[in-house]
């Protein structure tokens, strides 16, 4: 059993159903998730990350329960937010990155020779003793995904990872997700960042609807988003 | 504490950390032991000697770190100077100044993560007792990390009110502040449950 399986997954929030009868087996090597704000794109993401447990169905990666089995997802998926600053524990660069390896066993001189062999792949070993308070949003960004990468996990999954920041930036950044082995799972309500990718599933209301290729999935997702962007559906209040 | 570390790479920060605080607990206990302004004028001295051993920028960068000591080793003068007891006026003055920079000294020369490794040394004892220890340490991380991001929602909360009222904010952002604190809490609590939390069976110790 290899790869994302997610069975049948619900979760409610509040009283409100957030995730319905959401199933899919993923293994293809990059798969984006697709909706709008409120589709319940990063509660899908928490819940593949084992960060939520679904109320009802079951989620899965190499037929372990994230959510369950805390050791195993240490060793298997990581996680990245939104927004950086809610990701970062650590005041400086090598500390954050050698965390989560002291987390998966290493003893602290180990990890942090790790952790400068990370900063090395990319090119950012003066990074070591800087204050992470002190870096630039898109420099945090990088931060979060070199701390997640040094854990070696076989799912990486990004919730939104590039909003927020400029151009440039998010195209470097997307440059060094090119050269990820892992798997990404790749949370996005802007299709252009889902370029290259293998399968689109597309979450609307808390249910898949649909699940393909993308030039399948997303000509389909585009036309409906700017059909939706022509009604003033800012008057409804949710609940 | 992490914008003291000194980017001037000195012969002390070489020195293991341990080594260095204990020093700097018998130096400072030292201090304790004389009231002679003369023998603490030496000290004094003797300090500001081992700044310059780490060369006249990292002198400089100490004293700018000690600057703000000027006010209360002023009033304490100044105190004493009218109670007629200028000599332990400068004692005082000159033992806090002493003990003090020797302090800084050890925080300009020493990385966090060799001071929390001590820290977990020291309380090793407590762990033996069944006691969880590396919440300690993580937490002092987390205050530094998230000291500086603290101050910057309360500007930016300020600003958001500036932009809405001719008043100053004063007390009235507390509230919305705290909120944010909680808020940000929770993101962080996720982020760190991410990574494992904090499991019991790591290794937290030294190598």
């Amino acid at each position: 059993m290899t790869g994302v399986e997610l069975r049948d997954i619900g979760v409610t929030l509040a009283g409100r159903p957030v995730l319905q009868g959401v199933s899919a087996r993923l293994e293809e090597p990059r798969v984006g998730i697709v909706g709008r704000n409120g589709s319940g794109k990063t509660t899908l993401a928490r819940v593949i990350a084992g960060l939520v447990a679904p109320d009802a169905g079951q989620a899965r990666i190499d037929g372990a329960d994230m959510a369950a089995d805390r050791r195993a997802a240490l060793a298997t998926v990581g996680i990245i937010f939104q927004n950086p600053d809610h990701q970062i524990i650590f005041p400086t660069v090598l500390e954050e990155i050698a965390f989560g390896l002291t987390q998966q066993g290493q003893r602290p001189r180990a990890a942090e020779a790790a952790a400068r062999a990370m900063l090395d792949r990319f090119g950012k070993g003066h990074w070591a003793p800087a204050a992470t308070h002190s870096l630039s949003q898109g420099q945090k960004q990088l931060l979060c995904l070199m701390a997640v990468l040094a854990m070696r996990p076989r799912v990486v999954v990004m919730d939104e990872p590039f909003s927020g920041l400029d151009i440039p930036t998010r195209l470097q950044l997307m440059r060094y997700l090119d050269g990820i082995a892992a798997q990404v799972v790749m949370i996005t309500h802007d299709p252009g960042q889902l370029r290259g990718f293998d399968r689109i599933l597309w979450l609307e209301g808390g249910r898949l609807i649909a699940d393909g290729p993308p030039d399948a999935v997303l000509p389909r997702f585009e036309a409906q988003m700017r059909e939706w962007g022509g009604l003033d559906d800012l008057a409804h209040l949710a609940g | 504490m992490i914008s003291l570390i000194s980017p001037v790479e000195t012969w002390a920060h070489r020195i293991p950390a341990g080594a260095k605080l204990l020093a700097l607990s018998a130096l400072t206990v030292a201090l304790f032991l004389t009231d002679r302004p003369a023998v603490l004028a030496a000290a004094t001295l003797a300090v500001i000697a081992l700044y310059l051993s780490a060369g006249t920028a990292f002198l400089r960068q100490g004293a700018r770190h000690l600057r703000m000591l000027w006010p209360f080793l002023l009033l304490i003068a100044l105190w004493h100077g009218l109670t007629g007891q200028a000599q332990a006026g400068i004692v005082i003055a000159l033992r806090l100044l002493a003990a003090l920079a020797l302090a800084n000294f050890v925080t300009m020369t020493t990385r966090l993560t060799d001071m929390i490794a001590v820290l977990t040394w020291v309380l090793s004892p407590l762990r033996r007792l069944g006691l969880p220890t590396r919440a300690v340490t993580l937490a002092i991380a987390m205050v530094l990390r998230f000291t500086p991001m603290l101050v910057e929602n309360g500007q930016r909360l300020a600003l958001s009110w500036r932009a809405r009222s001719p008043r100053r904010p004063g007390w009235r952002i507390v509230v919305p502040m705290a909120a944010l604190a909680l808020d940000d809490a929770d993101h962080v609590a996720e982020a760190l449950r991410a990574r494992g939390g904090i499991l019991n069976d790591i290794p937290d110790g030294r190598n």
